[in-house]
């Protein structure tokens, strides 16, 4: 009764096309359609990982986040353990068509000590202060992606920052030079976050509706964000998604966690741009997080074969867990290097199989 | 005790003055907002997460509010609420007793029959214990907990299936003309029994796959996948409540019929498969009718989608619909008498459905305002992970039993002769 060929469901003129076989023209008008929008292309995109590793211990985070009122809680109410922080941080290079190279920067982690450490050893600190990285995307405002600004304005606080909009006003202050504290059960107030260097930069906050209504932001050709507006755990909302059209390859998604599902970004390429055709995709995926399996990861899974993603490089929030049984279900994981073992600390999920690309490593498209 | 079902119209048809029913509305609205009120203190005590006992984690707390509605259903369907019926007590100190009683069954089934007993001796996922014994990735506390939650969810799931559809589709049948202790034993066995294989079928294979590696010699591959484009047993959990809500539509809003003129010609049996096979009916097409509705809201799902693409979430959310209409179903019998108890039997069942259905589509309104956010400390918006609008429906609708079933609606309902079997 509810069966469907689903490759059918996903061919010709994308979800569009889809209700016929249940009967009858159910794609209503309902949903909001924009014309599809043409984004360019871009040569090549490389991502180098500064830093995966948001936190170093699984077990003790989530004790941070159980003993403080579970996944709904406000993530500035919680005095999490600072020595288990670590923090996310990518960057990005970009090969126009016409050869040059841009880069851009995707998030700023969150302990500062550790991003000063990361920066430092990828000369990231110098590139900001020398005004090499076109701008800053903060995926979205969860502490281990937003929380260590402070290391990446110190070096440049002029740089133009694009961040989702709908931020809080605890977001709003740490960007604007500030300090946060959270009481612990203990009764002592404990700093959480602090930012010495107010952003004094051009500030692009997003929003669901994008440019003109066209649902995303081009701040170059071939490449689009978009904000996607979905409630996420520890009361953070919406997540900015990089896509990237790589000439003769196809969409190339970059996300920080991917809270919004990945091939659910794949759908929305496929509805609203020109010619999208999945290729591949970096970041965390939000999955397996805390290496608990679940029969819908293995629809993701199959999923992902029926979209013909061609390049999953795949760390983070992704779960070694998915990793792992993705690269046994033969999904083309980008395997990574053992060169994270040379960094001060590694989490301790970790495992050998290097089906993350983890820190020191990077991947290109193209 | 059988108070909610078979005492035909409600008290609301003996008052022919538009005071009287006004007064009934009144009524039937203060005792709603306490039955509320109840359910957010217990909620607030028991399951918000910023609340006491925090167990909405979730599905640790959704193990026992259906544990609690399994156990309700239990001892005011299956048992026919005896032995209780049978002491002689006040009827505020019998609902006490019982409220009581199912209470601790809730512990003694989740913590004793399932955790330390089923768990240890027979299937390890029951409890989480003998999963962090068995060890294996992911095996702490808190996932071990989920997992055995899950578990015992689904298999309240199956139990309140089988059980529901029995008590509406054949009643006593066939042991209606034996004591009844010995008629309780028996309907008792054929329930569990059947609740047993239901849930085999229909969720062995998820929880199986809750594990790395995937327990495949002990569950299969999930039979539905390629059905329903998810191995999610959500699918089945979907379809299983739109057939209670059938169910529960036909007994209690539409006074039994029109399965009731089974048993009329064909007796109890005939009367049980029409229901069976009626309400799977009405379930489905309601599925579909709602599946259509979320297509043209959200676009269609697709295998691998997430949040409001999964098809898993799109089965999910239809249970939760049925279950907003099961709820709205049971307020309007216990508060309201059932709505309007004059004019033709088809113009009340239409009437009533209307209303309820009006009911149902005011609770989804509230669960995914802000205002559900602020009260119940949900994640804020629709198909967010880890969040289920059945868990605060369960737990209001085990309140509404509760008052219904072992209050009996108190002295006027408790008095009421216990109507001879079917
Ligand atoms: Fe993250
Ligand atoms: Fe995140």
């Amino acid at each position: 009764m509810l069966r469907r060929d689903f490759v059918k469901t996903l061919s010709g003129a994308g979800a569009a096309a889809v209700g016929a076989s249940l009967a009858g023209p159910a794609e209503a008008q309902w949903i909001k359609r924009r014309p599809k929008v043409e984004i360019g292309e871009v040569a090549r995109v490389r991502v180098d990982v500064l830093t995966e590793t948001s936190w170093f211990d699984n077990t003790r985070l989530k004790q941070n986040i159980v003993a403080y009122g579970g996944a709904g809680t406000n993530q500035y109410s919680i005095p999490w353990d600072w020595d288990n922080a670590g923090g996310y941080s990518a960057l990005i290079t970009v090969t126009t068509l016409e050869g040059e190279t841009r880069k851009i920067l995707l998030d700023t982690g969150w302990n500062t000590e550790w991003m000063d450490y990361i920066y430092r050893r990828n000369g990231v600190d110098r590139m900001l202060a020398e005004g090499e990285i076109d701008f800053l995307v903060i995926s979205h405002w969860h502490l281990d992606h937003a929380w260590g600004l402070a290391s990446a304005l110190k070096h440049n606080p002029d740089i133009k920052i694009i961040a989702p909009g709908t931020l809080y006003p605890e977001d709003r202050t740490l960007l604007g030079g500030g300090r946060l504290t959270a009481r612990s059960h203990d009764g002592d107030d404990v700093v959480i976050c602090q930012n010495d260097h107010p952003h004094t930069g051009p500030l692009v906050l997003t929003e669901e509706a994008g440019e003109n209504d066209s649902g995303i932001y081009r701040p170059m050709p071939g490449m689009a964000i978009r904000l996607f507006d979905v409630p996420i755990l520890l009361r953070v909302r919406g997540e900015n998604v990089l896509y990237f059209n790589v000439k003769d390859h196809g969409i190339v998604t970059v996300t920080g966690c991917c809270h919004p599902g990945l091939l659910n970004l794949f759908a929305y390429a496929r509805r609203n741009f020109e010619d999208a055709r999945p290729y591949g995709c970096y970041g965390g995926l939000h999955l397996t997080v805390f290496e608990s399996w679940d029969p819908r990861f293995d629809d993701i899974i199959r999923g992902i074969e029926y979209f013909g993603i061609e390049k999953i490089a795949c760390n983070h929030c992704t779960g070694w867990l998915f990793a792992e049984k993705a690269a046994a279900a033969g999904l083309p994981i980008v395997r990574g290097t053992d060169a994270f073992r040379d960094y001060p600390k590694v989490s301790t999920v970790a495992g050998s199989s290097n089906v993350f690309l983890t820190n020191g490593d990077a991947v290109t498209f193209g | 005790m059988t108070t909610l079902v078979d005492d035909g119209a409600g008290p609301v048809a003996g008052g022919p003055h538009t005071t009287a029913q006004l007064r009934g509305v009144a009524i039937g609205l203060a005792n709603l907002a306490a039955l509320a009120g109840i359910t957010w203190l217990v909620w607030y005590v028991l399951l918000h997460p910023n609340g006491v006992l925090a167990f909405y984690t979730p599905m640790y707390g959704f193990s026992l509010v259906a544990t609690l509605l399994a156990v309700i259903v239990f001892m005011s369907r299956i048992a026919e609420g005896w032995p209780f019926s049978a002491w002689p007590l006040a009827w505020p100190i019998r609902g006490a007793v019982m409220t009581a009683v199912a209470l601790g069954a809730v512990y003694g089934l989740v913590h004793g029959l399932f955790w330390g007993g089923l768990g240890r001796v027979a299937v390890t996922y029951f409890s989480p214990y003998a999963i962090i014994a068995e060890g294996g990735v992911g095996a702490e506390f808190f996932n071990a907990r989920e997992i055995a939650s899950t578990a015992i969810v689904y298999f309240d799931a199956a139990f309140l299936v089988v059980a529901l559809v029995w008590s509406a589709g054949v009643g006593r049948w066939p042991w209606h003309r034996v004591p009844v202790g010995v008629r309780v034993w028996s309907k008792t066995a054929t329930v569990v029994l059947l609740s047993g294989l239901l849930f085999l079928v229909a969720f062995h294979p998820h929880v199986a796959h809750l594990f790395y590696p995937a327990q495949s010699m002990a569950g299969v591959t999930p039979w539905w996948r390629e059905l329903s484009m998810t191995s999610s047993a959500f699918f089945n959990l979907g379809v299983l409540l739109c057939v209670v809500m059938a169910v529960v539509l036909s007994e209690l809003t539409w006074e039994g019929e029109p399965w009731g003129r089974f048993d009329r010609q064909g007796g109890a049996a005939a009367k049980g498969v029409t229901t069976l096979l009626g309400s799977a009916l009405i379930g489905l097409w309601f599925l579909y009718l709602l599946w259509q509705l979320m297509n043209a809201l959200w676009y269609e799902p697709f295998v691998g989608g997430q949040r409001l693409d999964g098809p898993h979430f799109r089965y999910l959310h239809a249970g939760e619909v049925a279950g907003f209409v099961i709820l709205s179903a049971y307020i309007l019998k216990v508060c309201f008498g059932n709505g309007p108890g004059r004019g033709s039997l088809a113009m009340r069942a239409l009437v009533r459905t209307a209303l309820i259905l009006a009911g149902a589509v005011a609770m989804w309104f509230f669960y995914y305002s802000p205002l559900a956010t602020l009260a119940l400390g949900k994640v804020p918006g629709i198909a967010s992970p880890d969040d289920t609008s059945l868990v605060v429906t369960l737990l209001f609708l085990c309140v509404v039993l509760i008052q219904a079933e072992f209050f009996g609606r108190g002295p006027r309902a408790a008095a009421t002769v216990d109507r001879p079997g079917r």
